[in-house]
């Protein structure tokens, strides 16, 4: 037999409210339509218990002459958007099967769940709990068939308590609803709590039936004919006959925060407190789902009503929210935005975080986790840039390197032996130093003026090795290059450009 | 053997969290044998250094430039990584020169901070990664403080920036981290830094250059450079004899 879980989100704007700022919770707040205007006329959208009176459909002038002291909040469809990404990541940390039906609003394939949760109770309570990780209150109900699950959440809904936690709002319930319960369930059900179309609704009254136990008892052919093709499914879903299939959703490619700011933010400062949040809350997700950023979007929305996009590639994959945070920082004090910002939005694209088995007996290195923590908080101390495993570029360029990924193979079971040789090593000069060199008759070295200590009497030379290459760019290469001893045994690579005929030294031998 | 059952969690959760974070790993009780040696792949260096460089310990090379710092340094860095020890090569000078010298570079993490007082942040940074071999280059800068002014002159400066500091006592801090983490720091410089926070101090000297052909004729080429190496001072071992060090050049 199916099992199906319906993850609901009631009152998605004033979760996405609270989850932002967790400590309205215990206050009276209420939520309003965005971009409504403060000064009455707004319409309440959601309001937390302590706003005692105020509720769903009232003016904001009502709201406040109910309860003085109200907080208020406009919606935000930022923050909508990722309290209900983040629900829906919630169903995908307990099941692989998701349909997103809504926003908020989530069906889950919980057949064969039991084995590794227990019970139908252990599930839907499993759920509650994977959604208060990621900082949103849910309520779930878990039945055979996806209307009768809706129904049941609709039903724990009114269990709903609302409690802040570290991580945004909890305070979440469930209700199970068996095969066996399910006809008395349904019979008890009013009518008036379904999102009946008002014209059936008032028709079913009219024939004096006010819960779906009475509907059940018709015959479902009059009633179809009397009052059309509505009344045929809602006397379906009287009897609990619902064979419409799960339609599961593939996994989202990115994670997203997003906050309206109240004013242009026009400096650093107020953006990090923004982005500290955002990131807070990505990092909770992502770990709730066992995964890692690869790389960062930040969209900045401007006064202009243009956008400002950038990527952060990061060095590796990481959800160290101080590393991003500074990541974050250097890329807007690089490049600032032209106009103030009125809205951010961030993006992580995950990936699978690599969990590695450690050796019991070998020496204790660092699990795969915290060398990309460790990496991605290099990169924000020296610069994204100059962080990565070293290698030499594909073309000819005397001592050039580059910096790619630092992604380092599991060690080897049987260490090979060593075969290291001691070898003169260069020491490159990035960029090379320019240097005044008097040469003999033929060209060869006599004296390097050069800074501090580049500098002095050849002793000894050997030269010159011409190279001409990259021709065909914009930045060719012809040059001679001459291994110079000086006076007082330091050891150079010097190279005179066969163009310009100046010097420059390249490396230092060590 | 049996493992002390009662004290491992019996949520299956809770273990998956703790194996996530890298907290679960390995049972120190049974690994009373763990290598607490890390070869610099020299040998007549590990004989003087006690089998190689002890790890969660803090080792200085000092020499002038020629005498083959840079050479044991990627020697280290070479036999580290080829036993499959993930190493750190804290470079703020950008001198790093990746040819073929036996170093495995896809476990070589290359740092390039841009002052001294970055590297030691990003050398603290590394040993709290648990890096195997963190190599600290400051070859061509120094963290030593600047000499401080003569009293009785009094400086009036307005507005002027304020440098980062290196701390206190940064060495003291790097060998506090590589004790804590078990990894080795080794540290090249020109001139003493660490002072007795190091566990070993190499000196060396350089001798001379070798050269295949006469002066001026053509094919002639610089063929090796000959130093010597010493192991100075020791908290566990006596100093050393000098060392024949021969660096052969390889074509580029």
């Amino acid at each position: 037999m199916p099992k199906i879980a319906c993850l609901w989100v009631p009152e998605l704007s004033l979760v996405a409210a609270l989850r932002a700022e967790p400590q309205l919770c215990g206050g009276p707040l209420a939520v309003v339509q965005a971009g409504a205007d403060l000064g009455g006329r707004a319409h309440v959208l959601g309001a937390t218990p302590a706003a005692e009176g105020v509720g769903p459909g009232q003016t904001l002038a009502e709201a406040r002459a109910l309860c003085p002291g109200l907080a208020v909040r406009q919606s935000s469809p930022e923050r909508e958007r990722a309290a209900a990404q983040a629900a829906r990541e919630a169903a995908l940390a307990v099941s692989p099967r998701v349909e997103e039906a809504a926003p908020g609003l989530v069906y889950v394939d919980a057949s064969g769940l039991s084995s590794l949760f227990g019970d139908d109770r252990a599930v839907a309570r499993e759920l509650v709990a994977a959604a208060e990780r990621v900082g949103v209150r849910v309520a779930v109900g878990l039945a055979a068939s996806k209307s009768v699950a809706r129904l049941a959440a609709r039903a724990a809904a009114t269990d709903l308590a609302l409690e802040a936690t570290s991580h945004g709002v909890g305070g979440g319930a469930f209700r199970v609803v068996g095969l066996e319960e399910q006809r008395e369930f349904l019979a008890a059900l009013p009518l008036h709590e379904l999102e009946l179309p008002d014209e059936l609704h008032q028709s079913l009254r009219r024939f004096g039936l006010y819960t779906l136990g009475e509907v059940a008892v018709l015959p479902p052919g009059p009633l179809s004919a009397r009052l059309g093709p509505e009344a045929a499914l809602l006397s379906r879903l009287a009897r609990g006959e619902d064979t419409s299939a799960l339609q599961p959703r593939l996994e989202p490619d990115r994670f997203e925060e997003g906050e309206e700011l109240e004013w242009d933010a026009s400096s650093a400062e107020p953006l990090l407190f923004v982005w500290k949040a955002l990131l807070d809350r990505l990092a909770q997700r992502l770990l709730a789902r066992g995964l890692m950023a690869r790389e960062v979007c930040l969209q900045l929305r401007l006064a202009d009503a243009s956008w400002d996009e950038r990527t952060l590639d990061l060095a590796a994959p990481t959800r160290e929210v101080p590393a991003l945070l500074q990541l974050l920082r250097l890329s807007i004090e690089g490049r600032p935005p032209p106009a103030g910002v009125r809205a951010v939005r961030l993006a992580a694209v995950p990936v699978r975080e690599v969990l590695e088995q450690m050796p019991l007996f070998g020496p204790r290195g660092a699990s795969p986790t915290q060398l990309a923590a460790a990496v991605a908080r290099l990169s924000a101390l020296a610069g994204p840039h100059r962080v990565g495993s070293p290698r030499a570029p594909d073309r000819w360029a005397p001592f050039a390197a580059e910096c790619g990924k630092f992604v380092p193979p599991p060690p080897p079971r049987v260490s090979p032996p060593p075969a290291g040789e001691l070898q003169l090593a260069a020491r490159a000069l990035r960029p090379p130093r320019t240097a005044e060199v008097r040469c003999d008759e033929v060209g060869a070295p006599l004296l390097v003026i050069g800074e501090g200590a580049l500098g002095g009497r050849v002793v000894a030379s050997a030269g010159p090795w011409r190279t001409v290459a990259e021709w065909w760019t914009e930045g060719p290469i012809a040059l001679d290059a001459w291994d110079l001893e000086l006076a007082g045994g330091l050891l150079i690579r010097a190279a005179r450009e066969l163009h310009t005929g100046e010097w420059r030294i390249e490396a230092v031998y060590d | 053997m049996t493992l002390p059952a009662r004290r491992l969690p019996r949520d299956l959760r809770a273990l998956e969290e703790l194996l996530r974070d890298g907290q679960v790993r390995r049972a120190p009780a049974f690994s009373p044998q763990a290598p607490q040696i890390l070869p610099t792949g020299f040998a007549a260096l590990d004989t003087a250094l006690g089998g190689g460089l002890l790890r969660g310990q803090l080792h200085e090379i000092v020499g002038p430039p020629g005498s083959g710092g840079t050479a044991l340094v990627r020697l280290a860095l070479a036999s580290a990584t080829q036993a499959g020890e993930n190493c750190a090569l804290i470079d703020p000078g950008d001198a790093f020169d990746p040819a073929p010298c036996g170093i495995d570079l896809a476990r070589l993490l290359w740092v390039r901070p841009a002052d001294p007082v970055q590297a030691l942040r990003a050398a603290e940074i590394a040993l709290e990664a648990r890096f195997g071999l963190v190599a600290l280059d400051l070859g061509d800068v120094s963290v030593l403080p600047p000499p401080r002014a003569p009293k009785g002159v009094v400086r009036i400066v307005r507005f002027e920036k304020k440098p980062l500091s290196p701390g206190a006592s940064p060495w003291a801090r790097l060998k506090s981290r590589a004790e804590k983490h078990g990894g080795v720091l080794l540290l090249l410089a020109r001139a003493p830094q660490a002072g007795t926070f190091a566990t070993a101090t190499i000196e060396l000297e350089r001798s001379h250059a070798q050269w295949d052909g006469r002066q001026g004729a053509p094919g002639r080429s610089l063929r090796a450079v000959q130093a010597a190496a010493a192991v100075a001072r020791h908290k566990r071992m006596p100093p050393s004899g000098p060392l024949v060090l021969n660096l052969p050049l390889r074509p580029k």
